[in-house]
C-alpha cells in the first residue's frame, strides 16, 4: 500500500474519531446526528482513499456513490424520528429520552 | 499534494467546529463547507463522480434536510451542553491525532496488499454493469427511506 | 430465478401506496402475504431441488450482455431464505388483525416487504459492499418500523437503536475498506483466494475486528447488546417477531458466519473469540432476563441469550457444533417469533405487558396460552420440542470438541432460561385470574393462525427432527464445515 494511503488514513481516522467522540458528548439530538455525518465522512474518505492506493479508482466511486445515497435515505428517517420526537417531548435533549434503560 | 493536504486539513477543522459550535444553524453550514472541501479532495484524487455526487448531494442536499430541521425544532429550545465536553473534547481529540500519527507511521509497509489489475471500461460501465446490485439495493434503500418519512409523518391519532 | 426473492417484495411493496389508495383493508393484506407465502413456497419447494447439483449461480443479464448481478443460493443460504420465508408470512398474517388500529397499513405492509427485500438480498449477496447495501436497506426499513406507534417509548428507542446501528455500519464499511485494500476486490470467491495468497494474518485481525464490532451489535451480541432490550418491545408485535427472529439473525449471525466461515476462514483465535461472545451473552442475558416485569422485555433479553447458543455452536468450528447452531437459529427464529406473537395478542387483549399485572389469562385466551407454553418449552430445550435437538447437538458437539466447561454452562443457562420461561408461563396465564381481565377475548382469527401456525411447526420439527437436520440444516452445516473451499473455487463467475 502507497505511502499516501496512510495520509489519507490519518486523516480518515481523526474524522471516525471526532465524530465517535462527540457522539459519546453531546446532547442535542440534531448535534449527535451532524456527528454522525461527520463519521460517515471519514468512512467515505477511507473508501475513495483505497480504491486510490489500488488503482480501481471507477470501482471506488461507484461504492463512494452508493454510500452516499444510503446516507441520505439514513438522514431523512433520522430527521423525521427527530422532529417527531420533538413534536412528543418538546425538547431535543437526549437526556429527556432516558426512559428505557436498555 | 501540500494543497490536499492543507485540504485535509481544513475537512477536519470544519467538521469538528460543525460538531462544537453552539449554534445548530452555524453547525450546518461547517458541516456543509465541509462536505464541500471533501469533494474537491475527491476531484484532486481522481474521482470527479464522487467529487460532483459529495457536493451536489452531501453539501446539498443533506445540509438542506438539516436546515428544513433545524427551522422546524427552533423555537428558542436550547440543549445545554455539558461544558465539560467543551475542554474535555479539544484534549481528547489532541491525544487522539498524536496517537494516530504514530500508528500510521508505524502501519507504514506492513499492510500486506496484492498488486492489482487495472480496470477496464468506463466509469458507466463499471456502474452499471458492474455493481448493478448495488443499484438494485439503492432502489430498495431510497423506497425505505421514502416509506419512512410518510409513516412518520402521517396522518392520525397516535398509538399508545 | 432466484433474483425475484429480493426483486418481487421490492415490486410489491412499490405497488402497496397505490392499492391502499383503491382498497384499505383487504388489497394491501392480501397483496403483501401472498407474496410472502409465493416466496415461502418457492424456497421450501423448488430451493432443494435447485441446490441438489451443488451452488445455484445467478447472473442477470440485460438485452444478452452480463450484468453486475451475482447471487448465489447454497445450502445455508437456503436456510436462511426458508427461515425468512416462514417466520416472515406468519408475522405478516399476524398483522392483518394487529396493526388495524395503527393505521396506514398500506404503509406498513409496504415497510416490511422492503425489509424481507433487504433479508433477502443480503443472504443472497456474493459480494462484501452488497452485503452491507443490503443490510443497510433493512436497517432503515427497520428504524420506521419500530418507530410505527409514535409513541414516546416507541420513538426512543428507535433513536436509540438507529444511533447504535449506524455506528456499527460505520465499523463494517471500515472493515470492508481495509479487505479491498489488501485484496484488490469484493467478491467472495476472490477475496477468498485472494486472503489466502497473502497470508495476511494481523491486518486480516484488525479487519476481523472491525466486522466483529459491526455484525456483534447487529446480532445483539454482549457488550454490544443494549439497543435490543428497548428497540424490541416498543416496535408492534409482529415487527418485534421478526427483528429478534430474523434481522438480528440475517443482518448479524448470517452475515459474520458466512464472512467469518467461508470467506476469512475460521482461525482458531476466531473460535475462541466467537465461544467467548456467545457464551458471555448466553449467561449474562438470561440472568437479566430474570428480573425483568415487563413480558416482552424478558423475551428480548432470552434473544440475545440464545443468539449466544447459536455463536457459541458455530464458533466451535466443528461440523456438528455448527450443524447444531444453525438448526437452534431456525429453531429460536421460529419459537421466538411466535412468542412475541402471542406477547403481541396478550397486550392486545389487555392492553399491558407487565407481568405482575396479568395472571390466569389461560382461562379466557386458551389458544394463546398453549402456544405461548410450545414457544417457551422449545426456546428453554424441553423435550420433544425442537429446541431440545438443537440445544443438544452444541452441548454434545462441546464435549466432543474438547471444551466441557462450557458445555456445562450452557446446561446451566438452559435450566436459568427455562426458569424465567416457566415464570412468565405462571404470571401471565395461569393461576388466579385477575378481575381486570374477566371480559378479555381470545385474539382474532389471524393472529390466533399465525401463532397456531408456529406452534405446530415447533412441535413438529421436534418430533421431526432428524429428517429436518438431514434435509434442511446439514446441507448448510456442510457448506459452512467446508470453509473457504464452498465460496473460493465453486463460486466463481
Amino acid at each position: 500500500m502507497s505511502n499516501t494511503w496512510y495520509l489519507y488514513l490519518f486523516f480518515s481516522a481523526a474524522l471516525v474519531f471526532a465524530g465517535l467522540l462527540g457522539l459519546l458528548g453531546k446532547r442535542n439530538l440534531i448535534k449527535l446526528f451532524i456527528c454522525i455525518e461527520v463519521v460517515g465522512k471519514g468512512v467515505s474518505l477511507l473508501l475513495l482513499s483505497t480504491g486510490f492506493a489500488k488503482g480501481s479508482m471507477l470501482t471506488a466511486q461507484a461504492l463512494v456513490i452508493t454510500y452516499i445515497v444510503i446516507e441520505v435515505s439514513l438522514v431523512a428517517t433520522a430527521l423525521a424520528l427527530i422532529i417527531n420526537i420533538y413534536r412528543t417531548t418538546r425538547s431535543l435533549d437526549i437526556r429527556g429520552l432516558a426512559k428505557l434503560k436498555g | 499534494m501540500i494543497l490536499q493536504t492543507a485540504l485535509l486539513i481544513g475537512l477536519v477543522v470544519f467538521s469538528v467546529l460543525a460538531i462544537l459550535l453552539k449554534d445548530l444553524l452555524r453547525s450546518a453550514i461547517a458541516l456543509a463547507v465541509s462536505s464541500l472541501l471533501l469533494g474537491i479532495i475527491f476531484f484532486r484524487m481522481g474521482a470527479p463522480y464522487a467529487g460532483v455526487f459529495e457536493i451536489s448531494v452531501v453539501a446539498g442536499l443533506i445540509t438542506v434536510l438539516f436546515i428544513l430541521t433545524i427551522a422546524l425544532v427552533h423555537k428558542g429550545d436550547e440543549v445545554r451542553e455539558s461544558r465539560l465536553v467543551n475542554w474535555a473534547f479539544p484534549l481528547a481529540f489532541v491525544v487522539f491525532l498524536v496517537i494516530d500519527a504514530l500508528v500510521m507511521k508505524g502501519l507504514i509497509g506492513k499492510v500486506p496488499a496484492l498488486a492489482s489489475g487495472a480496470e477496464s471500461g468506463t466509469f458507466g460501465e463499471v456502474l452499471w454493469k458492474g455493481r448493478t446490485l448495488d443499484l438494485v439495493g439503492q432502489i430498495a434503500v431510497i423506497l425505505a427511506g421514502v416509506f419512512a418519512v410518510l409513516a412518520l409523518f402521517r396522518k392520525r391519532d397516535k398509538h399508545e | 430465478m432466484i433474483i425475484l426473492f429480493v426483486v418481487l417484495p421490492l415490486i410489491v411493496a412499490g405497488l402497496l401506496p397505490l392499492a391502499g389508495k383503491v382498497s384499505r383493508r383487504v388489497l394491501p393484506d392480501l397483496l403483501a402475504n401472498a407474496t410472502l407465502l409465493f416466496l415461502l413456497v418457492y424456497a421450501a419447494v423448488a430451493g432443494r431441488a435447485l441446490i441438489a447439483g451443488g451452488p445455484v449461480l445467478h447472473q442477470s443479464s440485460w438485452l444478452g450482455e452480463a450484468v453486475g448481478i451475482r447471487l448465489a443460493l447454497d445450502g445455508f443460504s437456503l436456510l436462511m431464505l426458508v427461515v425468512v420465508s416462514l417466520v416472515g408470512l406468519a408475522a405478516s398474517l399476524f398483522s392483518i388483525d394487529y396493526m388495524e388500529h395503527y393505521g396506514a397499513k398500506g404503509n406498513f405492509y409496504a415497510l416490511y416487504l422492503v425489509m424481507v427485500a433487504g433479508m433477502n438480498g443480503l443472504i443472497l449477496a456474493t459480494d462484501l459492499f452488497a452485503v452491507y447495501v443490503f443490510l443497510e436497506v433493512a436497517a432503515v426499513a427497520s428504524y420506521a418500523l419500530v418507530a410505527y406507534g409514535l409513541g414516546h417509548d416507541e420513538l426512543e428507542a428507535a433513536f436509540k437503536y438507529l444511533m447504535l446501528s449506524v455506528v456499527a455500519s460505520a465499523f463494517l464499511v471500515a472493515g470492508i475498506a481495509v479487505v479491498f485494500g489488501m485484496t484488490g476486490s469484493l467478491d467472495f470467491a476472490a477475496v477468498a483466494s485472494g486472503l489466502r495468497e497473502l497470508n495476511a494474518g494481523p491486518v486480516l485481525g484488525i479487519a476481523s475486528a472491525l466486522f466483529l464490532l459491526g455484525f456483534g451489535l447487529k446480532a445483539a451480541l454482549v457488550p454490544f447488546h443494549a439497543w435490543l432490550p428497548d428497540a424490541h418491545p416498543s416496535a408492534p408485535a409482529p415487527i418485534s417477531a421478526v427483528l429478534s427472529g430474523l434481522l438480528i439473525k440475517v443482518s448479524g449471525v448470517y452475515a459474520m458466519t458466512r464472512i467469518f466461515l467461508n470467506v476469512f476462514g475460521l482461525t482458531p483465535a476466531l473460535s475462541t473469540v466467537l465461544l467467548w461472545l456467545g457464551a458471555v451473552s448466553m449467561v449474562v442475558a438470561a440472568f437479566l432476563a430474570l428480573g425483568q416485569k415487563d413480558m416482552k422485555r424478558m423475551l428480548a433479553y432470552s434473544s440475545i441469550s440464545q443468539v449466544g447458543y447459536v455463536v457459541l455452536g458455530i464458533g466451535i468450528g466443528t461440523p456438528l457444533g455448527i450443524a447444531g447452531g444453525l438448526f437452534h437459529l431456525f429453531n429460536h427464529a421460529l419459537a421466538k417469533g411466535l412468542l412475541f406473537l402471542t406477547s403481541g395478542s396478550v397486550q392486545q387483549a389487555t392492553g399491558t405487558r407487565d407481568l405482575d399485572e396479568m395472571g390466569g389469562l389461560a382461562k379466557r385466551m386458551p389458544v394463546t396460552a398453549v402456544t405461548n407454553l410450545v414457544g417457551a418449552l422449545s426456546i428453554s430445550g424441553v423435550p420433544p420440542l425442537n429446541g431440545f435437538w438443537s440445544k443438544l447437538l452444541i452441548i454434545v458437539a462441546l464435549v466432543q470438541a474438547g471444551h466441557p466447561v462450557f458445555a456445562v454452562v450452557a446446561v446451566l443457562a438452559s435450566v436459568l432460561t427455562l426458569w424465567y420461561y416457566l415464570l412468565m408461563q405462571r404470571k401471565a396465564f395461569f393461576g388466579q385470574l385477575n378481575e381486570k381481565w374477566a371480559a378479555v377475548r381470545e385474539a382474532p382469527f389471524w393472529m390466533t393462525a399465525a401463532t397456531v401456525l408456529l406452534a405446530l411447526l415447533c412441535v413438529g420439527i421436534g418430533i421431526l427432527f432428524a429428517s429436518t437436520v438431514t434435509t434442511w440444516v446439514q446441507p448448510a452445516a456442510d457448506i459452512l464445515a467446508d470453509g473457504i473451499h464452498a465460496v473460493a473455487g465453486s463460486w466463481g463467475f
